[in-house]
């Protein structure tokens, strides 16, 4: 296949290979092929009920697949549930954000994934070490890994669930909508913590319906329509006008 | 803002806890303090007999309230308590006539109070319903079980457990020959708690848990067993306060601990604890527990009729949860 030897200069980290899901009678993904290099930032787009949602959680082990396969670093991967998915290192950054309000910046970065010392009792002063390196990295400021959660900004508290999977050495993460309740100047620093995950050679999932959001971070789109892949293009080779096109085209007209 | 939230690294963690969530009972603590010290007759608040009355009587609401806390900073309730503390103190006593070593019957006891936390968790997190019905329900049918059992009779412990037993001692004894070993329980207990809650990695899944539980279980805390591991620590507690209650009263009744549970919530409540989860102190409601039970001590020696003293409680428990979201709004904001 062509699009293969193109990735082949830089090593396919995920594959997926026809996948199929269904609700009920809803075929919500129609046997989707979908793939993502190492230290690529891939934008997948497309409207509201497209099957993009529903495309990463059988990535990251929260549904499962009714037929299909996955590779990842190109040997077979079983991801029955979360668990599977993060000890690969697939992590996911919620739209919903997985953060505790009223725990402090360093128990929510290791909340579930405690350092600990003798008898289970928590290195808070690793924690604290870590959080803080972790937070630098993706050039966010704070001024305590004390500080609660609910004191942060939208985007500050983006950026503390980036640090969390940039700690645990991700090597794919899964962004779902992660600008979608942000202020302008919020979803901007966002951009930029996901262009510093490329720095550290992770690769990114943007999953959006905000082509402005994720056009200038993404080097390549996969437009989803009616649970089919309608588009898969290269920067280089689309525009915004081109993609929002593809997306409000019908898929039948294909 | 700014003072609460840059801690000076200097500070123990400990200073930072009361510092922080447990700031208003603190004052309030201190403030009744005051206040019945000086307004009653020769100051009969801080006498040694009554504050030696106060030490024995307030662990036994004190000790359950640490466990409702803790399962309320996880995101549940447990009305069910004064049904257990009772079932306990009835199954304690069938042992002791039956012939049962003590040590093993508080073996027993306790792994029973376990046993009944357990099934309160389970029915919550299995049954997929909220623990306030779940525990609502079980507070009945326990209670309901023991009238049966028992035909409302109390039972005397005297004729099978003769007074001053080294066995006694551990638990209502005194402290070189002063302090009422229910309340080195007390404090003992909470030092244990507190300390479980705030630096072992399970204290950091209860918030968690109680926090955002989507969150928690994304991050794999397994959210069921945290909730029922916190029951079972009620349970626990509650057969613990089960014995003390006996060895002090001398006798089994099978209204024993009723009124307890709505107390204990309040008690956590009045120490800081929210009821949405996610948000308390150990050391908050260790000082809440005592702030209801001093309330009450401090009002009736004031010669406040001692039926109306629910009218006060009852005001000063909403004073004192205004008073408490209206400083956490100002702290946020």
């Amino acid at each position: 296949m062509k699009a293969d030897s193109i990735g082949e200069s830089r090593g396919v980290l995920v594959k997926m290979v026809n996948i199929h899901k269904w609700f009920g009678k809803v075929h919500a993904l129609k046997g989707v092929d979908f793939e993502v290099k190492h230290s690529e930032i891939v934008g997948l787009v497309g409207d509201n009920g497209a099957g993009k949602s529903t495309l990463i959680k059988v990535l990251s082990g929260v549904y499962l697949a009714e037929e299909g396969e996955i590779f990842f670093e190109g040997r077979r991967a079983n991801i029955t549930s979360p668990g599977d998915a993060r000890k690969l290192g697939i992590e996911t950054v919620y739209q919903e954000q997985a953060l505790a309000p009223n725990m402090s910046i360093s128990r929510n970065i290791f909340m579930g994934r405690e350092p600990t010392k003798a008898l289970g009792f928590m290195d808070k002063k690793a924690m604290d070490k870590a959080s803080m390196e972790a937070l630098r990295n993706i050039r966010l400021d704070v001024a305590s890994p004390d500080l609660l959660i609910t004191v942060l900004s939208g985007g500050q508290r983006q950026g503390v669930a980036i640090a969390r999977v940039l700690h645990f050495e991700a090597k794919l993460v899964i962004m779902d909508e992660p600008t979608i309740a942000l202020s302008i100047k919020e979803a901007h620093q966002v951009l930029e913590f996901i262009k510093q995950l490329r720095e550290e050679n992770i690769s990114v999932i943007f999953i959006t319906h905000n082509l402005y959001h994720v056009f200038p971070v993404a080097e390549r789109f996969v437009i989803l329509g009616s649970g089919e892949k309608i588009a898969d293009v290269e920067k280089k080779d689309t525009s915004i006008d081109h993609l929002t096109e593809l997306i409000v085209r019908e898929p039948s007209r294909l | 803002m700014g003072v609460i939230l840059t801690v000076s690294k200097k500070q123990s963690s400990l200073l930072k806890l009361v510092s922080f969530r447990a700031a208003n009972t603190v004052i309030v603590f201190v403030v009744l303090m005051l206040v019945f010290t000086f307004f009653t007759r020769n100051r009969v608040f801080l006498s040694s007999r009554n504050m030696g009355l106060l030490s024995k009587l307030a662990p036994d609401l004190g000790i359950i309230a640490l466990g409702i806390g803790i399962l309320m900073i996880c995101g549940e309730f447990d009305l069910s308590v004064a049904s257990i503390v009772a079932v306990c103190a009835y199954v304690f006593v069938l042992l002791l006539k039956g012939g049962t070593s003590l040590f093993l019957i508080a073996i027993i006891t306790l792994g029973l109070g376990a046993a009944l936390g357990l099934l309160n968790g389970l029915i919550t997190v299995k049954g997929g319903i909220p623990s306030f019905i779940a525990t609502l329900g079980m507070m009945m049918f326990w209670r309901g079980i023991l009238y049966v059992s028992s035909r409302m009779w109390p039972i005397g412990i005297r004729a099978y457990l003769p007074a001053g037993t080294s066995f006694e001692q551990i638990f209502v004894g005194r402290m070189g020959g002063v302090i009422p070993a229910q309340a080195v329980w007390f404090v003992g207990l909470a030092a244990i708690l507190g300390v479980l809650l705030h630096f072992h990695k399970f204290g950091n899944w209860v918030y968690a848990t109680g926090d955002n539980r989507e969150a928690a279980r994304a991050m794999g805390i397994n959210t069921d067993w945290v909730k029922i591991g916190c029951f079972m620590i009620v349970g626990i507690l509650c057969a613990f306060v089960a014995i003390l209650q006996l060895l002090r009263l001398g006798s089994f009744c099978c209204t024993q601990g009723q009124g307890f549970e709505l107390k204990a919530i309040a008690a956590s409540v009045v120490g800081g604890t929210f009821l949405t989860g996610g948000i308390g102190s150990v050391v908050g409601i260790f000082l809440g527990a005592l702030t209801i039970q001093i309330m009450e001590n401090g009002l009736i020696l004031m010669g406040i009729p001692v039926f109306g003293i629910g009218a006060f409680i009852g005001l000063a428990i909403i004073l004192f949860v205004i008073l408490n979201s209206y400083v956490e709004r100002k702290r946020i904001s």
